[in-house]
């Protein structure tokens, strides 16, 4: 009778044991507030796939990419989104981290103005007023894009304003044109009417960045290599389903945050078109390309920051799934 | 007849504030502001209160946790903001310390500075509160120490004549004649608790009705966003009437004649 | 020689009290090993600060002023939009019903949320800043000198009516004298207010000022000009609280003002 009992409790034990080391608690920094490109998260804790894998996943909102690096760096955060130059050169400073997969492989930096400004290619932006938010992404990367396209930086007026404010900025031409992500279209779409709204996407003349990617922070690289593996095997797979599905997608993510869903789904579907790439379709969704992330590195070094060690202290793409996830074009 | 104009005056205030709405409402449609700028406060309540298939938004959830922030950072800051300034007002010593690092805090703009109180103390109620309490507990220290210092010369002279204690003079003369001081930064501080509430959760929530206007702002959603503004200024309205009226038990003899004679 | 020891008396401690938090800021910084991108060194901030190299495309000078010149145009618009105010509120119950909860209201919503009406409304620049500047500070000024007026001895009233004063010489002799601690109170509250206000302002829309220069150098993880401008801001902010301390002690030279401190 005690034998049995003691056999119980030791099964019991090691039970208990054997899921507690299981599960990893992740605390996940999203670079903004809700938008469209974040629901595969929802979908993979909507449909269980985190737990499977024995990762508890807490999604945080975010405030921009500088803020999820600073979270990533101090651990508060173990992995997050950001837009690559801002973790590169924040490497480069002693943040303790690293890229390890990508999110839009064509970047989606764009500008909107009103088509009756007379702007055409992006070298019409001299001399015109820029309204952005000085912790946008667009801000921080204009000065290599300037120069791709042969402008002087500081050839534009930049005015800075609230992110709250970019289609009031645009629709009450108050500013020339407004720095925003294509994905947001269908928000500036609310100020300009869609036949009067012109658009010019940065990577359709040349630029070629990197933007939105996961980093992750070093310790938990080096503590926990498997966690870190499943998660970014959940998101692709997850992505891969969300690009697949996306009214669904948009339906789970409306379970779990205030969202009208028809903007976010002309939002997801918009974020779709800087999926569909050569280099996704033949690698995989995530897949680091190392000639560009060199390039986007080169970016950060031409702003004058001081780049030191090379391109592996950076990035690694030792934990994307394998085999890759590739969704329906 | 007297009855019916003391129940008229109580409704003063809603019915002004119904005054508004009705001019927003008719503003909107006459000169057709576009939705994304102004929503009609009819669309917006319309949010409010019809079932939203198309989003989760669970107001009665927000609303009870913007309502809890809001008055636990009131109490908070009524209670710390009161202490601290008899501690200014007690010793001079503490005032010469305390007071500039108050107005240093005090002017530093808060949104400037949250990201990094997010950063240290995390999301969640703490931080929230945190937040409210420094956008609020500036008027009630200033406007109470001031009340505690402003006696009447000759009353003061009196007391210590009649060998009345340091404490004495603070419990019979000093606090009671700051009573309309303290009110009054009680005022001030309720509404901006209010405004702290939100803030905050602009910065450190994804819960709340100040996340669901951030939320909705940058989704470019405006009936949601002036829901929940019409709703923050309500409880900005009833927080300050509450004092109002507690105002009015602690000192019924301070309100007799107001300036209108 | 008096004059001069006071004087003395008065700077030393508040400049011993900066040293030492500045001492104790580069300890922390030292002791928790913080990294330059999420809080600078009190070295770095002033190394950026007296570089004399542009920040955010304009000296520091141009910053510097703009803010300033913001916040003195707004807080003289405040004090005197704000003391109007009330003497309208304390004049006639029927303005005092309507604008009482419309102030309030006013107050309780918070102005960052309304950053792109004002942008459609103001657009950007100095106006813009100073209207969202005095609408964020007017609040403590309008309160505090209503409650001032409404506050007078009930004796006194008494007194001056039996004597046949008028409504207008009752406001200008016996009210408006006696709300000034009041008003004073309120111009304190306010004066830290207001340069969060045109703050507020400048985070809706600028192309300078400190306000955006905070944004600009966050944006760019470059804290020490971030820091720079934060402390700057402040010290604003304490300088006006200080001046209108002298105005006080200077227009109500009778207030005594004794310390609890002294029995």
């Amino acid at each position: 009778m005690k034998k049995r009992m003691l056999a119980t409790f030791a099964v019991a034990v090691l039970v208990l044991a054997g899921l507690s080391a299981q599960t990893t608690k992740i605390n996940f920094q999203l670079n903004w507030s809700i938008s469209g490109d974040h629901a595969p998260y929802y979908v993979a804790i909507e449909k269980g796939w985190f737990k499977e894998e024995g990762l508890d996943v807490n999604v945080m909102l975010g405030k921009g990419s500088g803020f999820t690096v600073q979270m990533v760096d101090a651990n508060k955060a173990q992995i997050g989104i950001s837009d690559a130059p801002v973790p590169i050169e924040a490497i480069a400073k002693g943040a303790k981290l690293k890229i390890v997969g990508i999110i839009f492989d064509k970047h989606p930096n764009c500008m909107f103005f009103w088509k009756d400004s007379g702007i055409t290619k992006p070298q019409d932006l001299k001399g015109k007023t820029v309204a952005v938010p000085a912790s946008d992404g667009h801000k921080v990367m204009w000065p290599a894009f300037a120069k791709l396209i042969g402008l002087d930086p500081n050839d534009v007026k930049f005015v800075n304003i609230d992110p709250t404010a970019k289609p009031a900025a645009l629709g009450s031409r108050k500013a020339d044109v407004v720095f925003e992500l294509y994905t947001g279209k269908p928000f500036m779409e609310k100020a300009v009417p869609a036949d009067q709204l012109g658009w010019i996407i940065w990577a359709d003349y040349g630029f070629n960045a990197y933007a939105h990617s996961y980093i992750a922070n070093d310790d938990f690289i080096k503590n926990n290599p498997e966690a870190l593996r499943k998660f970014l095997k959940v998101s692709y797979r997850a992505w891969q389903y969300t690009l697949n599905n996306i009214p669904e997608a948009i339906d789970i993510l409306s379970k779990y945050q205030p969202i009208n869903r028809d903007d976010f789904v002309a939002n997801l579907t918009a974020v779709k078109e800087f999926f569909k790439t050569e280099r996704y379709k033949n690698f995989g969704i995530g897949y680091i390309d190392a000639a560009r992330m060199q390039d986007t590195i080169n970016t950060v070094k031409e702003k004058g920051v001081d780049i030191k060690g090379d391109a592996k202290d950076y990035y690694t793409s030792a934990f994307l799934p394998n085999p890759p996830y590739k969704f329906n074009y | 007849m007297k009855k019916t104009a003391s129940f008229l005056s109580r409704l003063k205030t809603p019915m002004v504030i119904l005054a508004l709405l009705v001019i927003w409402e008719l503003c909107v449609r006459i000169f057709k502001v576009k939705e994304y700028i102004l929503p009609s406060p009819i669309v917006s309540l319309k949010h409010l209160f019809l079932a939203q298939p198309d989003a989760n938004y669970n107001w009665l959830l927000h609303i009870r946790i913007t309502l809890m922030e809001i008055a636990l950072s009131f109490a908070v800051t009524s209670v710390m903001g009161i202490a601290i300034a008899i501690g200014i007002a007690w010793s001079s010593a503490i005032k010469k310390i305390a007071m500039p690092a108050f107005v240093f805090l005090n002017s530093l703009p808060v949104v400037a500075v949250a990201p990094l109180l997010v950063l240290w103390y995390g999301y969640g109620l703490k931080t929230n509160i945190l937040i409210a309490f420094l956008v609020s507990f500036f008027p009630i220290v200033i406007n109470t120490t001031v009340g505690l210092s402003e006696i009447d010369d000759d009353l003061l002279d009196l007391v210590k004549y009649l060998h009345g204690t340091k404490t004495q003079i603070f419990m019979k003369l000093r606090i009671p004649n700051s009573l309309p001081y303290i009110f009054t930064g009680l005022k001030i501080s309720s509404t901006m608790c209010v405004v702290g509430a939100i803030v905050g959760e602009f910065i450190a929530s994804d819960r709340g009705l100040g996340y669901i206007i951030i939320n909705s702002q940058y989704t470019m959603d405006s009936p949601p966003i002036f829901a929940g503004l019409m709703l923050v200024s309500l409880f900005g309205v009833v927080l300050f009437g509450l004092v109002s009226a507690a105002e009015k038990l602690c000192m019924p003899w301070h309100f007799r004649v107001k300036g209108s004679d | 020689m008096n004059k001069r020891a006071s004087l003395a008396g008065k700077i030393l401690p508040k400049l011993l009290y900066a040293i030492v938090a500045i001492a104790l800021w580069q300890a922390l910084i030292v002791v928790f090993k913080v990294k330059e991108f999420v809080v600078p060194a009190p070295l770095a901030v002033f190394k950026s600060l007296f570089s004399g190299q542009k920040v955010a495309e304009n000296t520091w000078w141009v910053h510097i002023s703009t803010t300033l010149s913001e916040i003195a145009v707004s807080y003289i618009f405040t004090a005197v939009a704000g003391f109007f105010l009330a003497i309208l509120i304390c004049w006639s119950k029927f303005l005092r019903a309507i604008l009482m909860p419309l102030i309030a209201v006013l107050n309780s919503l918070p102005k960052i949320a309304l950053a792109p009406l004002f942008l459609i409304w103001l657009g950007y620049g100095f106006a813009a800043n100073v209207t969202i500047a005095i609408i964020v500070a007017f609040f403590p000024i309008v309160l505090n000198t209503t409650v001032g007026l409404d506050s007078v001895d009930e004796d006194l009233l008494d007194l001056v009516r039996y004597l046949n004063a008028s409504k207008l010489q009752v406001f200008m002799k016996i009210r408006i004298p006696n709300s000034l601690p009041y008003v004073f109170s309120g111009l304190k509250v306010s004066a830290t207010m207001i340069v969060v206000g045109v703050i507020v302002g400048e985070f809706v829309a600028s192309s300078q000022g400190l306000g955006f220069l905070i944004k600009d150098s966050q944006a760019m993880m470059n804290t020490p000009p971030m820091f720079a401008s934060l402390f700057i801001i402040s010290g604003l902010g304490l300088g006006l609280f200080a001046f209108i301390g002298l105005l006080e002690r200077l227009l109500m030279p009778w207030n005594r003002r004794e310390e609890g401190g002294e029995a």
